[in-house]
């Protein structure tokens, strides 16, 4: 269990920069999720961490001491790869026992320990079964505990449940926060999935481009994003741009907006906009209010999110709420969204 | 109807090729079991000729050496292409794309010039003709074919194994020996009986560089067709024919049970 | 930090040495020293004295019995390679597009098979067949039946992988377009499997324009075509240099068809 600090680490292919002087510290036991499009440099940063990839700048730690020179075998990670890359010729007692193996552990002793992951990730009495007889979800538990059963200082995973259909997924991602939990270790996860990032992390780091555009609490930046491109990638968003007057921002068609902060854009999640049928009266607390016509609302049992044209542009709002009162407006209606200024977050642009 | 005429006339059309491919070869077989040394009917079925077979000596020293050359040849072009094909595709280095294509003229240049070539390459340089210098030539044609075949199971399993070893602890020797070669093996073997069957059934080549007296058995054939021939060679050409398949059909198998999953 | 590089770069040399020293010693260097001897005007060997001079490659333009000949080998490849696509291609696409399952790989196996015994003695089993009443064993069509014998599985492999990785899709599209069975054939079908006939062309060609053992057993007194010629410069008349020069003017010859291809084979070449 292990801090892992990456300070200032650059790496280029080319004339590609996959990498760009990116500053990140791990916590011992976090669980960590770096989240970003492909091509970001996610896994290029994990791999990085792994090993396989040889910064051209920078530093990588492992509580305190540099691994940058450190070959693979030697930096006592584990990691899942994204097609699991279990041992054909070995059965899961083999794949898992490997790590102890290599290492010249006792043959009683890995048998124990052995026995030990299997209960871990419930699937004793499978030891004998080869690789290619076992179900995606399986494969997918053998390759987690193969990584763990060396008690690494830190476990990396390469979009870990891409592999997997929905249901599995969601089975998965259960599990896996449990044995990460009883384990302890810290956890650095790659995914593009933003769902999945926000509910598995305690902490996500949004990449683009091989740099890092925004660090903390899943919370903090899905409602706090610090630029547009972290708003639209973490959830939808609504912008908003205008002319800044201290507290409010006016937009270009005379809407004033009551806005928090000092940028000329602000977003807004759409679930925290209601909508209201042109003549009702909204709360007073929902102060920023924009009229509007519902171009398309789409219906999706436990919640309905419509398509608004607001504005002499019709610029497109998106909202979403729960399905409370099972009533559903139509396109064409018109409605006014309300929200209130809490939720108007300013970013960069 | 007109999908049942094409049924019938599709499978009509590959019996008739198939009956070609196989027609003289069955002929061959035939007369080799037949008793009249001028392939007259009516057909008499007799081993005389194997029989006979056994006692030629030239024939039989011929197939010595060419086991002989098969199975060295096997042992050192599967050893040399493996290492090589793990070095290609398994490293990033400048002069990838080179290397691979240096692989392509063994296989598509004509063995006529091959052959010539080395001929005059060995005399001048003292190496001179022989079993040894037949050697060099076979490892030589097998080396690409034992590069590609390994080379096409390495590229289509990516690193993600060696990769995995590694991260569990497994220095590169120890990846090696525990996850690379097991996953290998079966394109080693398949690639291991390919070479065996290049060297077994390779005629220019040797014809070239075969010194007077001693010699493989396709140019011993050779020399007795040339020559008029005994009906011997009808007996030692159905027993190599059928082996040559045998061992295709090994390959063949191999590739596909343990090959691709 | 190149140490990752510099690691990676030495193991790759240790691991690839061995194959291409080899390779080095007994393919590359042999064409070069045959490259040399192609101009001296004899062997430098046995302490004879050796001279540069060009008079092979002018003998192969100015003496009709090597340009006639060599032009001969061309034919024969040319219709050899002809017929091994005219046969060869019907059989490969009824495989890989009419049969399904376990018959398809038997089939397959068996079309494959003969290709892979020796060549030697597929060829010796033509003269039993060829002679007596059919009496063309010896003529220039024995030939010819010899080796498109030979290379006909080639073709068919070739073919047969090319069509097999046309997704039935796309036929299907093209029908559900409008396109009857022919024209679908003719647009997709045809033009997708070009790298098939291509690779078959380039594969079939090239041996046969420089084969002599096939020519020699089964045409006798009419194989008199480049690749016996050569043979003979270096086993009966004993004439190196000017088998040297004649066997680079074929691999020259060879060398420019493959370049006229390469652009088309690497544009439909994955």
């Amino acid at each position: 269990m292990s801090r892992v600090d990456v300070a200032e680490v650059s790496k280029r292919y080319g004339s590609v920069k996959a990498l760009d002087r990116v500053s990140l510290y791990f916590l011992d036991g976090e669980f960590f999720g770096l989240l970003g499009p492909s091509g970001s440099g996610k896994t290029t940063l994990l791999r990085a961490i792994a090993g396989f990839v040889e910064p051209d700048e920078g530093a990588i730690s492992f509580d305190g001491e540099r691994v940058e020179s450190v070959p693979v075998h030697r930096r006592a990670i584990g990691m899942v790869f994204q097609n699991y890359a279990l041992f054909p010729n070995l059965d899961v007692e083999g794949n898992i026992a490997f790590g102890l193996a290599v290492r010249g552990t006792s043959l009683a002793e890995r048998q124990v320990r052995v026995e030990e992951m299997l209960r871990l990730v419930r699937l004793t009495g499978l030891g004998a079964r080869k690789p290619r007889e076992l179900s995606g979800g399986q494969q997918q538990r053998v390759a987690l505990a193969r990584a763990l059963v060396t008690r690494p200082k830190v476990l990396l995973l390469d979009e870990p449940l891409g592999a997997l259909d929905r249901r599995l997924r969601q089975e998965m991602q259960v599990e896996l926060k449990e044995i990460q939990r009883k384990s302890g270790v810290t956890t650095i996860f790659v995914t593009h999935d933003q769902e999945e990032a926000l509910t598995l992390s305690d902490r996500i780091a949004i990449i683009d481009q091989g740099r890092v555009v925004q660090v903390g609490a899943p919370v903090d930046v899905y409602e706090r994003p610090s630029t547009v491109f972290a708003a639209q990638f973490l959830g939808d968003a609504n912008i908003f741009r205008g002319q800044r007057s201290a507290d409010a921002l006016l937009l270009d068609d005379g809407a004033r907006l009551t806005a928090p902060g000092t940028s000329s854009t602000v977003i807004v999640r759409p679930e925290k906009m209601l909508v209201f049928k042109r003549g009702e009266i909204p709360p007073a607390d929902l102060s920023n209010l924009l009229p509007g016509r519902i171009l398309q609302s789409i219906y999706s049992g436990a919640s309905i999110a419509y398509r608004i044209a607001t504005g002499p542009r019709d610029q497109i709002i998106l909202t979403f709420a729960q399905n409370r009162q099972g009533e559903l407006l139509h396109p064409g209606s018109e409605v006014t969204v309300a929200w209130s200024p809490a939720h108007t977050v300013s970013v960069a642009t | 109807m007109a999908t049942s005429l094409a049924h019938w006339l599709t499978r009509t059309y590959l019996a008739v090729i198939l009956l070609f491919l196989y027609l003289p070869i069955a002929v061959m077989i035939l007369m080799a079991f037949n008793a009249s040394p001028l392939y007259e009917f009516p057909f008499e079925f007799d081993l005389i000729w194997f029989k006979a077979l056994l006692k030629n000596e030239k024939l039989m020293t011929a197939g010595f050496n060419s086991i002989g050359i098969a199975l060295a040849n096997t042992v050192v072009a599967t050893v040399l292409g493996t290492l090589g094909s793990l070095g290609l595709n398994r490293y990033e280095f400048r002069g990838r794309q080179l290397l691979e294509i240096l692989l392509l003229p063994p296989i598509t240049i004509p063995w006529l010039i091959i052959g010539t070539s080395m001929l005059i390459f060995f005399f001048w340089t003292g190496i001179g003709r022989g079993l040894h210098s037949i050697l060099l030539g076979h490892v030589a044609l097998s080396i690409p074919y034992v590069m590609i075949v390994v080379g096409s199971r390495l590229k289509t399993h990516g690193a993600s194994l060696e990769e995995a070893a590694a991260t569990l602890g497994a220095n590169p020797w120890q990846a090696f020996w525990r996850v690379t070669l097991p996953a290998l093996s079966p394109s080693i073997v398949a690639a291991a009986l390919f070479a065996f069957a290049v060297s077994f059934d390779q005629f220019v080549i040797s014809y070239f560089l075969a010194p007077p007296g001693t010699s493989t058995l396709p140019v011993e054939i050779y020399t007795s067709i040339r020559k008029g021939f005994t009906p011997e060679i009808n007996a030692i050409s159905t027993v190599i024919i059928l082996v040559s398949m045998g061992l295709m059909l090994l390959v063949a198998r191999q590739y596909r049970f343990g090959g691709e999953r | 930090m190149p140490g990752l590089v510099a690691r990676q770069t030495r193991a790759a040399i240790a691991l690839t040495a061995p194959a291409y020293l080899w390779l080095a010693l007994t393919i590359f260097l042999p064409l070069s020293a045959m490259a040399y001897f192609s101009f001296l005007d004899v062997a430098p060997i046995g302490g004879r004295e050796s001279h540069f001079t060009l008079s092979h490659y002018i003998a192969f333009f100015t003496k009709e019995v090597y340009w006639r000949n060599a032009w001969r080998s061309f034919e024969l490849g040319f219709y050899v390679t002809l017929l091994c696509l005219i046969f060869g291609y019907p059989a490969a696409h009824i495989l890989a597009k009419h049969i399904h399952g376990r018959w398809r790989e038997a089939l397959f196996l068996l079309v494959i098979l003969p290709f892979w015994s020796n060549a030697l003695v597929r060829t010796f089993s033509w003269t039993m067949v060829l002679r007596g009443e059919l009496g063309l064993l010896f003529t220039y069509w024995a030939i010819v039946i010899g080796l498109v014998h030979a290379y006909l599985p080639y073709a068919i492999l070739t073919c047969y992988i090319s069509l097999q990785s046309i997704d039935d899709s796309l036929i299907e599209a093209a029908r559900s377009l409008g396109a009857s069975p022919l024209q679908a054939f003719l647009r997709v079908t045809l033009p997708l499997s070009i790298p098939g006939l291509l690779a078959a062309v380039i594969l079939i060609f090239v041996p046969v324009i420089g084969s002599f053992m096939e020519p020699r057993i089964l045409g006798g007194k009419s194989a008199i075509m480049l690749g016996p010629i050569i043979e003979n410069q270096f086993t009966a008349v004993f004439n190196w240099p000017l088998g040297a020069a004649l066997s680079f003017l074929m691999l020259g010859i060879v060398l420019v068809f493959l370049l006229a291809a390469s652009p088309i084979l690497r544009r439909h070449w994955q």
